[in-house]
């Protein structure tokens, strides 16, 4: 593809056979390349200039110059919707690449081909649904006096509260059921990965003696590491970005306790009306975005195998 | 002796997540078909008796079901059809043509697939209004009608497609519109199915940007219009909003179990999420 290039740009004159692909090349790409310049391209630079400004939508907007990024360093909201953010992305992280990998495994076993379509598509059944069904179904589990979860932990002995509306447990039980939504899709990645560990690298294991655990860590995890990498970077982009359960099931609340960025964002940029405040804040979730991808690339020179 | 046995009860172990995994959404089916005065009874009745149906009989009563159905529809089949086009063209004079700049203008779309939606949204947002297209379908389709993903994906899928095959289509006199259409995108189908099934499922389900840019009952989509009605209802029956809920969530899981192959194969292929 390179020296494609190389081609084109060292010689002179292309010659008119080369020519004939030029015309059709633009035609071809100018759909996508006219929509990417006017609802990515262009939003994106309008971004960094919204952000020096005060505007309402309405009023002529005002020039602000970095008002609106010394607001949000002092604003406690957007530092406690930070810290919600981180979280909730790391805690995601954490539990859908732990027990997405214990399940992976599980699965990919000798099972009947029943059982195996049945915890399979059981699994994945939840991912389908959309985020709005779920927030609005997992109120109800959660209903402190009607909820179905509330009921079976009681009946089992244990403790139960007003998970959504307690400040100490909104948080983490917006994590349990973004878990239950979204683990379909990250075990079925890491059963496809586990699915590409050849057969004959564990026979050579075993037959050097080596027992399950450490055939684990010596022949499985460096095969998949790539494919770990892959969906954990995945995971932490989709986390940093959470909106939907947070609005419907908590509206951010007890007091913040379970508001994200996107959220806040939302708020400021849909419900007061603050643009350019808004602006700033999706800027920052962007530099979060690229600083933690950025980080994960450089890390994984360590741990992925290539 | 022993591994079998354990064997046996890690399947009981899976067995008995994957129950507790659906347990909600057959809660949820449960509801819907229950008379109102079984319904949230403690402890759950997990078998309607007698089911009934009045349940969803009442949702039109109290959202336009039918027409947020449709425009869900409409929008998921114009942002599935018009971005698998634009990225097949794009694709295709990406991997097969070349132009000064191709490269360059490559690179830069393959960038922009780590900027998030919510960073343009504000800008997208006051874009539409100065073109009066906030609350109306257009300002959801029309900007998912490129999709750099797609046509990073489907670059990679055509360029595993041997070149012999459209060479030979050149030698014949073809011209480039015919060679993609009738010898590249046949042979591309697998990856233009996986990647058309998860445009439309996220489509189908997507939630932040219909919620950002619909406000009329009307022109909702239905996720918006699900979560509307719990805000309308107030201290109404539940149980028409879990008949709703299961009229949005049904389709997908039966279209799940008919296409299941083709479902896992674009996750799994795509790498894409929702």
């Amino acid at each position: 593809m390179a020296t494609a290039v190389a081609e084109l740009t060292r010689t002179e004159k292309p010659t008119p056979k080369q020519r004939r692909d030029w015309l059709p090349g633009y035609l071809f790409i100018s759909p996508a390349v006219l929509l990417f310049l006017v609802f990515v391209a262009a939003p994106l630079v309008a971004a960094f200039g919204l952000s020096l400004f005060h505007w309402d939508l309405l009023s002529t907007p005002e020039f602000a110059g970095l008002d609106n990024f010394r607001q949000l360093v002092t604003d406690e909201a957007t530092i406690r919707a930070v810290l919600n953010t981180f979280v909730f992305a790391i805690a995601s992280v954490v539990t859908h690449i732990g027990i997405g990998m214990l399940l992976a495994l599980g699965v990919h076993r000798t099972m009947t081909r029943g059982t195996k379509y049945f915890v399979r598509t059981a699994y994945f059944f939840p991912f389908l649904v959309s985020w709005a069904a779920v927030a609005l179904v997992w109120k109800y589990v959660l209903d402190p006096t009607f909820g179905l979860a509330t009921h079976y932990l009681s009946e089992l002995g244990l403790p139960t509260t007003n998970w959504l509306a307690s400040p100490t447990w909104a948080l983490p039980t917006l994590i349990v059921v973004d878990w239950w939504h979204t683990i379909g899709y990250t075990f079925i990645i890491l059963l496809a990965g586990l699915q590409t560990v050849p057969a004959q690298l564990h026979e050579a294991a075993r037959v050097d003696g080596a027992n399950a655990w450490w055939r684990f860590w010596s022949v499985t995890l460096p095969v998949m590491s790539p494919t770990i990498f892959f969906a954990t970077v995945i995971t932490f982009i989709g986390a940093f970005q959470i909106f939907d359960p947070m609005v419907i099931m908590t509206n951010g609340g007890p007091d913040g306790a379970t508001r994200s960025i996107v959220q806040y964002t939302y708020e400021k940029g849909f419900q007061s009306f603050e643009v350019g405040y808004a602006a700033a804040l999706s800027l920052v979730l962007f530099v979060v975005i690229m600083i933690v991808t950025g980080l994960q690339f450089r890390l994984s020179r360590k741990w992925v195998h290539q | 002796m022993g591994a079998p046995v354990k064997g046996k009860l890690l399947d009981l172990v899976l067995v008995l997540g994957g129950l507790l995994m659906i347990a909600p959404l057959v809660w949820l089916v449960v509801t819907a078909l229950s008379q109102p005065i079984d319904a949230f009874q403690l402890p759950p009745q997990w078998i309607p008796s007698p089911p009934t149906l009045e349940n969803f009989r009442q949702v039109p009563d109290l959202i336009p079901f039918a027409q947020m159905a449709w425009n869900s529809l409409q929008i998921a089949v114009i942002t599935t059809a018009g971005s698998l086009l634009t990225s097949a063209l794009a694709a295709y004079a990406f991997s097969r043509l070349r132009f000064p700049g191709r490269d360059q203008i490559f690179m830069v779309l393959l960038a922009a697939l780590v900027v998030p939606v919510q960073l343009t949204v504000v800008p997208v947002f006051v874009l539409m209004r100065w073109l009066h297209l906030v609350d109306t379908t257009v300002a959801i389709w029309l900007p998912a009608l490129v999709n750099v993903f797609g046509i990073f994906f489907l670059r990679q899928y055509i360029a595993s497609i041997p070149r012999e095959l459209d060479e030979a289509a050149i030698m014949d006199g073809a011209g480039h519109f015919w060679i993609l259409f009738r010898v590249i995108l046949p042979l591309a189908r697998p990856g233009l199915t996986a990647l058309g099934i998860f445009v439309f499922e996220a489509s189908w389900n997507n939630f932040f940007w219909p919620y950002i840019f619909l406000s009329s009952p009307e022109k909702m989509t239905l996720p918006v219009g699900l979560v509307s009605l719990q805000g309308a209802m107030g201290g109404g029956p539940a149980v028409v909003l879990f008949a709703a809920i299961t009229l949005v969530v049904l389709p997908i899981l039966v279209l799940f179990l008919i296409f299941q192959r083709s479902f896992i194969a674009s996750i799994a292929t795509t790498g894409l999420r929702a």
